[in-house]
This record gives structure tokens, C-alpha cells and sequence, in this order.
């Protein structure tokens, strides 16, 4: 059965309401999976046109619909697995336009000491912002 | 698959709609790139989503319109887009193959000074190539620029 709920707002059983927009602006305006290394290619996703291989560990992913500007929040995580051996990373947001977003990956051996960009074999990205 | 007339209804809910409704198309093509001499060579790769997307056609906002939100970005006092009905209320794009999907996309996500003159040097600064043209394993991978075979 097709249907359609409208409404401004949603109330909880105790009584306490947000507005819908709330739950819509909350949504999560890009995702993707990613998979490959050296060369990736895109598993799924949602609004996203294409990625970019900028070189090991240097990724960029660009947006079907843009974000109003590059002041969004993405959050992500690289990782890789070779028999018994598996490594994971977060991802860094390196620079972000309305229309893409360049995210850095890599792993550091020693605290305080510097990062090696590397290619995971996979990375999942999501991202939360406003539309354009 | 017949695609709703979407002129007028948010780019985010079309895609949805294609998301719920078209199967993924992996494009089998890759575009590999120079726009740095201090960078190597990128190659671009296209999401089956938007590829499927601009298959059927009836989605995807033509390309003047990104182009228009790129130029008011580029403005030295941008703050935040306020023209985003370029990407909702226009006419979209009807169906393309998938070669014209590629270009498209290639007018969309690799930088202008690249694609407008990819062919006026003394070598191209961009080939579309099949991903088993790609190397396997990139030696030097961060010096690496077109070659000579790929570009052929």
C-alpha cells in the first residue's frame, strides 16, 4: 500500500516534539563506500557523481546535489585487511568545497610523529551538512 | 523506466527517486588527468548512481547550472550558495549514452583549465581510457603522469 505521511512535527510517547525538519536536516547528504586499492571505484553511494584518485592515500569525492558551501561535517573510516593482518584509520577532511570534498588517509607509527598517506582497501565516507 | 517530470522538485529528492528505482551502472571508463605539474596524474571515476542517473535521463540538471554555482563559489566575498534552484528548477537533462554520461562528467568534476585545452601542449593533459588500461600497480605512483601508450 502507497502512502504519504505529512507533518510539521513528530512528538515521542513522552510527550516531547521537534520538528520534522529536525529529522530531514539531520539526514545524511552524502555517503559512499568505497572499495579498491590503487585504483577505487565506488560500491554505493548517494549523491555522489564521482571520486577522484589524487594519489596514494588522497582521495576526492564530488556531489551530484551541492552543499550551500564547504562548511559541512563529514566523518569517516579507511581500512584494510591481509589474512590475519587488518589495519583501520580515520579519514581527514583536507579541503572541502560545496561541490566535493578532498579526504586524506594514512597511518602514523610513533606519537607525534608524522602521517604516511597510504591506500586502504576500502573507505567509507558519509557526510552531514546543508544543501545548496 | 519512465521518470516522473521532475522540473521543479529538489535534486536530492530526484536522486532518491533513482536510487529506489534505477539499477547502478559501473562505467568501465576512467579519466585520467594532469592540472598540476606538481601533482601526478589523477584519474577520475565515475559513480554508478550518477551514471545510471544520466542514462535514463529526466534527473540530472544541465551542465550551465553547475557551472553558474562554481563561478558564484569562486567569488572572492562567497559565503554560501544561494542560487541552489539552478540545480532544482530547471529543466534537467534528458537520457544519454554512456559516452555522453562520461563527458558530462568530465565538464562537471575535472577543473575547466583541464578539459578546455586538453589536446594544446606537447602532449595530452587528459585521455579517457578503460580501467584495464590502467597500470596495475603504479611504480612511483606519486610522479606519475600520462604515458605515452595511454595516451595513444
Amino acid at each position: 500500500m502507497a502512502g504519504k505521511i505529512i507533518a510539521d512535527t513528530i512528538e515521542t510517547g513522552a510527550g516531547a516534539d521537534i520538528s520534522t525538519s529536525y529529522v530531514v536536516n539531520g539526514s545524511a547528504k552524502a555517503w559512499a563506500d568505497i572499495i579498491g586499492a590503487g585504483t577505487p571505484s565506488v560500491a554505493n553511494s548517494n549523491n555522489v557523481s564521482s571520486l577522484t584518485d589524487n594519489g596514494t592515500g588522497d582521495t576526492t569525492i564530488s556531489f551530484t546535489g551541492s552543499m550551500d558551501s564547504g562548511n559541512y561535517s563529514i566523518a569517516g573510516i579507511a581500512g584494510g585487511q591481509s589474512g590475519v593482518y587488518w589495519a583501520t584509520a580515520g579519514i581527514n577532511k583536507y579541503t572541502g568545497a560545496a561541490s566535493s570534498c578532498r579526504v586524506l588517509r594514512g597511518y602514523t607509527i610513533s606519537l607525534g610523529g608524522g602521517v604516511t598517506k597510504f591506500d586502504y582497501t576500502e573507505m567509507d565516507f558519509m557526510l552531514q551538512g546543508d544543501l545548496a | 523506466m519512465n521518470t516522473p517530470n521532475f522540473k521543479g522538485t529538489h535534486l536530492w529528492l530526484r536522486l532518491v527517486w533513482a536510487k529506489e528505482n534505477l539499477e547502478p551502472y559501473q562505467s568501465d571508463y576512467r579519466v585520467v588527468y594532469e592540472d598540476s605539474v606538481d601533482e601526478c596524474a589523477k584519474i577520475l571515476v565515475p559513480d554508478p548512481n550518477f551514471m545510471s542517473a544520466c542514462m535514463n535521463g529526466g534527473i540530472i540538471p544541465k551542465i550551465e547550472n553547475y557551472w553558474a554555482l562554481a563561478e558564484d563559489e569562486a567569488k572572492p566575498d562567497f559565503k554560501k550558495h544561494t542560487r541552489g534552484y539552478l540545480l532544482h528548477d530547471t529543466e534537467p537533462m534528458g537520457a544519454m549514452t554512456e559516452e555522453e554520461a562520461i563527458e558530462y562528467l568530465i565538464m562537471k568534476d575535472v577543473p575547466k583549465s583541464v578539459w578546455q585545452n586538453w589536446d594544446s601542449g606537447n602532449k595530452p593533459k587528459m585521455v579517457i581510457c578503460r580501467k584495464g588500461q590502467l597500470p596495475q600497480t603504479r611504480e612511483w605512483r606519486n610522479a606519475w603522469r600520462i604515458t605515452d601508450d595511454l595516451a595513444a
